[in-house]
């Protein structure tokens, strides 16, 4: 019988990034348990992407579909998701640590009986237990924790864990899961997706990422760092502060409560360093940051620093970049 | 309509880095200088109730909190703000809960309660960290749940609730009763207390249940075990760029970049 699961989710038609790493982590795990690995896919149409996940480190792909299935339904979800797990009888269940399962993780781990351990990051196999690596007051402190139940669930914060190289001559089956019609629980009704007015370059993919806080001043002083960003082919990113303040979208955010991301170039403008922003882009390779504030902490994170105004230091270092990326 | 807001006080998470500390065997942050306030996405929650009650004057808004001494200064925070009652679940036994317990005992407390339309927590507590609380209220009273919402709107008998998703808002449509969890916003940055506020809140009385008042004759055990706490290091050997003015830094920066072969 397998004894981890892992909830796949789709997103825009394809398996999400997340869930190939969550599926390379459970892998991991399952190479020093020796346990089995088994997907949970539930959505219309999931059957196709079984083989994928096969080849993606899984033994066991449970399916669920129907029509109403198309749209997300956390209730609907929650009950699919629960009768998959009597069936799969796992000890560890994963999920990606994405807004759209956010609310099914507490709703399975409460009807298992099961531990719960948000965000993790990190994990590791003590005497046959596994112990799991989570952040926590704002980044500012690593808890690791385990399970005191039988059963535990964990989510997984995205870019934590490696997937695994694809592999499709890996064998597995897939077993589909009858649905039920009516949910427990009533469930809600989604009016309308609103597209966000939205930044130039994905952020969580970008190569160059450059991100402005509380010390740009306004909404004007980004236009300064999008362009920045937009002769670097990069992406733009702010602070809890900056998008509480209305000066970028929320997508913009980076932090704990944000984007999570690791590009090769991050660049923090007038922005302090507070942890729960560190706990965002400390996986990014070179961090460069510039401030009036030589006492700012951001400066003990970075590899690159500048002290002075950020406007400034734009104007020398996009005119200097555009000089050199010209040639 | 009635609104319950479910508030934590916590160490301030403002606190920087360098005075954050913690206690390595009693596997918790040390207090130090640091204030003890209201969860920030907690009050979040507490103005998102607040401007439904701004705009439907004859709701009422209930703030509840599990704590021990002091968190009676929190839930006099959020009175001063404009809440109309306050519910303290105290009880020597509430100590070390882990989120299920939580959940269960102020699932009690808003059973124990007048009927509540609507329940508003933060989206997660800038301690733990954990983000489960909600939803396991809603799982308690086998409720809908809408979470990482930034603003509700009130039309007839059903809500529109405003939700952070993947990618950009969703608009989700709920009839009440219901739960929902509230992540920072710029529309949803808590006001401050009035004078007048302060002055009331110093006289008004909050209700105060135990556990034997709640009828919880056991606390379920935890389900998880921390087995180690340490503060997180995200040091780096910095090189400073020194320059002239910040033009020629910023130039200098540049040629570093190029030099160091990032770009």
């Amino acid at each position: 019988m397998p004894a981890i699961l892992a909830v796949a989710v789709l997103r825009d038609g394809v398996l999400s990034t997340p869930t190939r790493e969550i599926l390379g982590m459970a892998r991991r795990i399952a190479e020093q348990s020796g346990d089995q690995v088994a997907t949970a896919l539930i959505g219309a149409g999931v059957s196709s992407f079984a083989q994928e996940l096969i080849a993606s480190g899984t033994d066991v792909v449970y399916g669920s579909e129907k029509d109403p299935l198309r749209e997300f339904h956390t209730n609907l979800y929650g009950e699919i998701l629960e009768h998959i797990a009597e069936k799969a009888k796992p000890d560890i269940v994963i999920f990606p640590g994405e807004t759209t399962v956010m609310d099914l993780a507490p709703r399975l781990a409460f009807r298992l009986g099961a531990g719960l351990v948000t965000d993790c990051i990190d994990f590791e196999i003590q005497s046959g237990r596994l112990l799991l690596t989570k952040p926590v007051y704002g980044g500012k402190a690593l808890a690791k924790m385990r399970a005191a139940t039988p059963r535990i669930v964990v989510t997984v914060r995205p870019r934590s864990q490696a997937p695994l190289a694809r592999d499709p001559r890996r064998k597995g089956e897939l077993i589909m899961v009858e649905v039920p019609t009516q949910p427990r629980v009533p469930d809600l009704v989604l009016v309308r997706r609103v597209a966000e007015e939205k930044e130039e370059g994905n952020l969580e993919d970008a190569r160059v990422v450059v991100s402005g806080g509380r010390g740009i001043g306004g909404a004007e002083g980004f236009q300064e760092l999008r362009q920045l960003a937009k002769i670097l082919d990069g992406a733009l990113g702010a602070t809890r502060a900056a998008v509480d303040a209305g000066w970028t979208p929320p997508s913009s955010q980076v932090g704990q409560t944000g984007k999570i991301v690791a590009p090769d170039i991050y660049f923090a403008i007038a922005l302090s360093g507070s942890s729960q922003h560190l706990a965002g882009m400390t996986g990014s390779k070179v961090i460069v940051a510039i401030n009036r504030d030589p006492d700012a902490p951001i400066f003990r994170a970075a590899n690159v620093g500048v002290v002075d105004d950020y406007r400034n230091v734009l104007t020398g270092l996009v005119g200097e970049l555009e000089k050199i990326l010209s040639k | 309509m009635h609104i319950l807001v479910c508030i934590k006080q916590i160490l301030d998470p403002e606190i920087s880095s360098q005075h954050f500390q913690v206690d390595r065997g009693g596997k918790k942050a040390v207090q130090g200088d640091a204030a003890l306030v209201i969860n920030p996405f907690d009050e979040n929650a507490t103005e998102v109730a607040l401007q439904l009650k701004d705009r439907q004057k004859e709701s009422i808004v209930t703030v509840l909190t599990l704590g021990q001494e002091p968190s009676d200064k929190a839930l006099r925070r959020a009175l001063s703000m404009g809440c109309d009652e306050a519910i303290w679940l105290k009880d020597p036994n509430f100590e070390g809960l882990d989120s299920f317990a939580t959940a269960m005992i102020i699932a009690k407390g808003i059973s124990h309660a007048a009927h509540v339309d609507l329940i508003l927590c933060g989206r997660q507590a800038g301690d733990w960290d954990m983000g489960q609380v909600g939803t396991l209220i809603a799982e308690e009273l086998s409720l809908p749940c809408v979470s990482t919402v930034f603003s509700i709107d009130f039309e007839e008998d059903k809500l529109l609730l405003r939700k952070e998703a993947e990618k950009g808002v969703e608009v989700w449509e709920a009839r009440i009763p219901m739960v929902a969890t509230i992540t920072s916003a710029s529309s949803n940055q808590s006001r401050l207390p009035t004078t007048k506020g302060i002055l009331s809140s110093t006289r008004r009385k909050i209700t105060v249940w135990s556990a034997q008042d709640l009828r919880i004759s056991e606390i379920p055990p935890r389900r998880l075990v921390v087995e180690d706490l340490m503060v997180a290091h995200y040091g780096r050997e910095t090189k400073i760029i020194e320059g002239e003015n910040g033009q020629e830094k910023g130039a200098k920066l540049a040629q570093h970049l190029v030099q160091i072969k990032v770009i």
